[in-house]
Formats: structure tokens, sequence, C-alpha cells
């Protein structure tokens, strides 16, 4: 038989329809999603769900927790953010969490949370913290700490206490050094510490086994790289850098390695020969050093907005370049003929500027029926008839509920996508059917496919459809990738013509 | 909370004085990945606004954008700017 708190606890969770009649049972409750129902308290009565293992409270109004969650032995998940804590419940102390997510508060003091001993994963992130050493055990478990927008100045306490921290966010803060007790955090693979007022990093640091660091706005305006023999990926974008030194035992494994918008005016080359990303883009630079032709798993190289005249020859080395942005330089007519020879498949000069996505219009109507004809010599479905493609796309334009897109150049067509709205009696409401969308060849690679979908995407959302779909070709690999890449996601279904 | 209207007039980026709607409109408008739209939005190379901007993008990159997440995350920074402000 139900007790009446057991009545009043199922009655307070149908009211936000959590509860069906059918599985009426709070004892068989593990999960429970409270997120943005507006609640500013829970009922005492919570702490009956003792089965409950994760639970979400994210974006309510709440402002204390009741004293009974401590009977939540089950609970090992907790999502708080975005409530009005401005002190942490003396109860989260008691409950044997794994994770907790406490970011967007007003939390000065989490000093509650010293006696979590289980807990892998934290976010503190947008609070008002200005230290969080105090919350955390001596020996504490934790395995990701995210404390990235808070208040806080040094890490030196707060370093001894991570021996076991795998990743640790501390971006937008107000560190102005990376101190020698970094050299404590020996499990250390992944730092994010952007948006800080770094001007100081410690040696300490350089003995870890980072794979990744993100150093980017920063106060940094020299750097001296050596050993992480780790690192596979570093960022030091926006700081006022003018020199980087780099020692011969400097990360042999880096695969990525980004300086765009610093000072710098000479073109430092890290010795990892392993290097598939280089940025340097927005810099003072004038050139481009020769030994560049030797990193020949350059997949990227980002120089653009510089004042690099000319290009060397080994540059063309380059075979597995595929995306290459040199815009806003001087380039000479030797470096333009080094470019076109290299012919990367994303290249920002060969782009064309002045591209516009709009509504289509009658006067674009035969454009688009040509453009067709593109489409449907790749897919085996369809035969190409002027004609009939024009009196489909007129119809569809003459049509109600249908949205059909161009992407013009110089007044041309060279683009375009439709969609028109379906009812679906899966989804109980409209949807959005996508069709036709095609680009002219010499404009591929260009994004212009991308800005289409991502407009018609938009439309669709302005008119609350529940889904978009489309089809495409099997034999259409680009279309394919395309789609995938864009968040598309290939069903089971295909489709029958009569 | 601040209506679908409200938010797209807000003010995202102070350096290169856009709002909400003006962002949306210049990263359909292009095809760069972010750090170069993002330039295009505030005309330098400063980062103060780009946790909102970063959502934005990817969110114009998936087609569906949540106002109030936007809306949230310029207010936060706003207070954040406040409170940095009056401790100094």
């Amino acid at each position: 038989m139900k007790s009446l708190q057991q009545d009043t606890l199922e009655n307070w969770l149908r009211q936000f329809n959590l509860l069906n009649d059918e599985t009426a049972s709070i004892e068989k409750i593990t999960r429970l999603d409270l997120s943005a129902k507006g609640i500013s308290t829970l009922p005492e009565e919570i702490g009956l769900l003792t089965n409950l293992v994760s639970l979400n409270l994210s974006n309510n109004k709440l402002t204390d927790l009741p004293s009974s969650m401590k009977s939540l032995k089950s609970l090992t998940n907790l999502d708080m953010r975005r409530n009005l804590f401005e002190t942490l419940p003396s109860v989260i102390g008691e409950l044997s969490l794994r994770a907790l997510n406490l970011g967007g508060n007003k939390l000065t003091d989490v000093s509650v949370l010293k006696n979590n001993n289980d807990l892998r994963v934290l976010d503190l992130s947008a609070n008002l913290l200005t230290c969080a050493d105090k919350c955390l055990a001596e020996d504490s478990e934790l395995r990701s700490l995210n404390l990235s927008f808070n208040l806080i100045k040094d890490i030196k306490n707060l370093a001894l206490r991570l021996s076991n921290l795998e990743r640790i966010n501390l971006n937008g803060n107000l560190l102005e050094a990376i101190p020698s007790e970094i050299g404590s955090m020996q499990s250390l693979e992944v730092i994010e510490a952007s948006d800080n007022e770094i001007a100081y990093i410690d040696e300490k640091f350089f003995d870890l086994e980072l794979e990744s660091i993100d150093l980017s706005s920063n106060s940094l305006t020299h750097i001296k790289l050596y050993k992480l023999e780790n690192l596979e990926l570093l960022t030091l974008d926006e700081n006022p850098l003018s020199k980087i030194e780099f020692n011969d035992d400097f990360a042999p494994y880096l695969k990525e390695f980004s300086c765009d918008s610093c000072q710098l005016e000479e073109f430092f080359l890290p010795p990892s020969k392993n290097l598939h990303l280089l940025c340097y883009s927005s810099n003072h630079l004038k050139n481009v050093p020769e030994q560049i032709g030797e990193y020949v798993h350059l997949s990227e190289l980002d120089i653009d907005k510089n004042f690099i005249i000319d290009i060397p020859d080994s540059l063309a080395n380059l075979l597995d370049l595929n995306t290459l942005y040199v815009e806003g330089n001087l380039l000479s007519e030797e470096a333009k003929k080094i470019i076109s020879i290299l012919d990367p498949e994303i290249c920002d000069i060969k782009m064309k500027s002045g591209i516009t996505i709009e509504k289509a219009q009658k006067s674009d109507l035969p454009d688009m029926a040509h453009l067709l004809s593109i489409l449907f010599r790749i897919e085996s479905d369809f035969e190409i008839n002027y004609n009939k493609q024009l009196s489909g796309i007129t119809t569809l334009f003459n049509a109600e509920n249908t949205d059909l897109l161009v992407a013009k150049h110089e007044g041309s067509v060279i683009g375009m996508v439709t969609m028109q709205r379906l009812i679906s009696s899966a989804e109980g409401d409209f949807i959005g059917q996508i069709e036709d969308l095609v680009v002219k060849d010499e404009y591929r690679k260009m994004g212009v496919g991308s800005r289409l979908i991502n407009k018609i995407r938009y439309i669709a959302q302005e008119y609350e459809y529940k889904r978009i779909q489309l089809a495409a070709d099997i034999n259409n690999d680009n279309a394919l990738r395309f789609y995938s890449k864009r968040g598309f996601r290939r069903t089971n279904l295909t489709i029958h013509h009569f | 909370m601040a209506s679908k209207q409200e938010i797209l007039q807000m003010e995202i980026c102070e350096c290169g004085e856009k709002n909400v709607d003006q962002a949306i409109e210049i990263f359909q408008n292009s095809a760069l990945p972010f750090k170069k739209a993002k330039k295009l939005v505030t005309g330098c190379s400063k980062s103060c606004c780009r946790a909102a901007l970063l959502k934005l993008y990817d969110m114009n990159q998936f087609g569906h954008i949540d106002y109030d997440e936007i809306g949230y995350l310029i207010n936060q920074r706003l207070e954040r700017i406040k409170r940095l402000s009056e401790e100094s």
C-alpha cells in the first residue's frame, strides 16, 4: 500500500508528465529529467527515489535542495547547471556522486565538495569562484574538471590536489601564470586555458605528458617550447607573441600548431615533421621558409593576412596539402604560379567572392532547369529533359508551401536547392522535403552547397517543421558524404517508383 | 525570458557592433571555418564574444538555432564584465 508521501511525490511528478499510470511506481525510476520546468523547490519526498541513478535539475530556479536527498544512495550523476545556487547545499556532500554539473550558478564557495571522494567529473564553470582548491579532497580522484569562466587568479594549491586529473578547463579566468605546482598534475592530458592573462609558464609544465594545449588569448610575448613529448595539438592564437623558440626535442608527434593573430615577424617551424595543420594567419610574416617542403604530411596551411610576397618552390612538394589560405598577402606572380601548380582542393584565392544565397525569382527558373541537368546526369534514376525540368521547377515555384533558393554569382544562378512541405503521420505534423541541391562544377569546394543547406534548414526551423528529409542517389558518394557531415542520418527506408 | 525577436536584436559583439540577427546573416553567407567566420563578425582578433559566437556558428552549421541559449550566453558575459569592472 502506498504511503501518503509516495502519493505526494507521484502527484508532483505527474504534473510534469514524468509518471504515467502504467509505470506508476517510483521505486522503478532510475533516471529523472526535471530540466527546464521552472522548479524553485523540490519536495522533501524526493528522497523516496532510492533507485535513482541520474537526476537532471538543470535550467530551473533552485536555491536549495531538500535534506532527504541524502537517501538517494544510488545517485551517481547529478546535473544542477543553470540554477540560482549561491551556496552549495550540504546534502551534496553526503551523496556518492561520480559526475556533478554545477555550471552557471552563482557559487562562491564549494567546500562542501571536499567530502565527495567518488567524484570523477566536475563542472563548476560560469560561477563566481576565486579559488577552487578548498573544494577538493587532498587525494582527489577527479579525472575531468571544468572551472572555465570563474574569477580564479592562481592554481598553485589546486594543482597539488589533482594528481589524477586528465582534463582541465581554465578558460576565461584571471590567471597570470602557470606555476611550478602544475608539475604535480602528472596525469594531465588536456589543458584549456584560453582567455586568461598568462604571461609566464613554469618549466615544470613542459615535463607533463600533455596531448592537447590551448593557451589562446593570453599575454604571452615570448615562448620557448621543449619536451612535451606526447603533444599533438598546440594553440597559441591571439597572444602578443613576437618570438617562438623550438628545441629539437619539442613534441615529436605534434599534428596541429596554431598561432593565429599574434605579432610574429618570423615564420618558425616546429620540429615535428608529422604536422598536419599549421596556422600563422594574421601575423606580420614576410617569408615562408624553404624547409616548409619537408612537412610532407601537411594537409592544411593557413598563412593569410600577412606580408608574404614570395613562396618557396618547395611548397609544391606538399602533395597532401588540400587546404591553403593565402589571401591578404602581397603575393608575387611567381608565388601565384606555385600555388596554381600545387592546386589545393580548397584555396581562398581560387574562391569567388560575392556569391549570394537568395530566394529564387521567376526569371531564375530557366537557369535552374539547366542546373537540374547536372544533377540528373549523376542520378541514374532520372533522364535529362529540359522541358520537363522547366515545367517541374515552374510548378514548384508557383505552388504554396515551397521554398526555392538559388546561389548567385555576378547575376548568374550557380547553385540551387528546393524544399516543399509534407505532412508526416509519424511526426504528427509538417516536415520539409529537400530536393534538387546542386552546384555548378566550377563553383564546387567553395562552400556554396553548405550555405544553401544551412539556409534551407534555417527556413525549416522558422516554419517549425518537425523534421527535414531528402533522398540521395546511393552511388553519389560525394552527396552521401556531404549530407552525413552535416548531420543527416541515413534511414532504412528506400524509395520505390511506380 | 526574452522573446526571439528581442534576442535577435541583442548585441553579440561590441567590437564589430553586430547583433545576433546580423551574425546569423554573416554566418549563413560564409562557408569559412569558425576562426575565419568569427573575424567577419568581429572585425578583430579578440576573443571576448567567442563563447556565444562559437555556439551560434555551430547551431548555424546544424541548422537549428536555440535563441534562449544564445541569449543566456550573451547575458552571462555581460554580467561577468559588469562584475569584473565593479571589482577593479
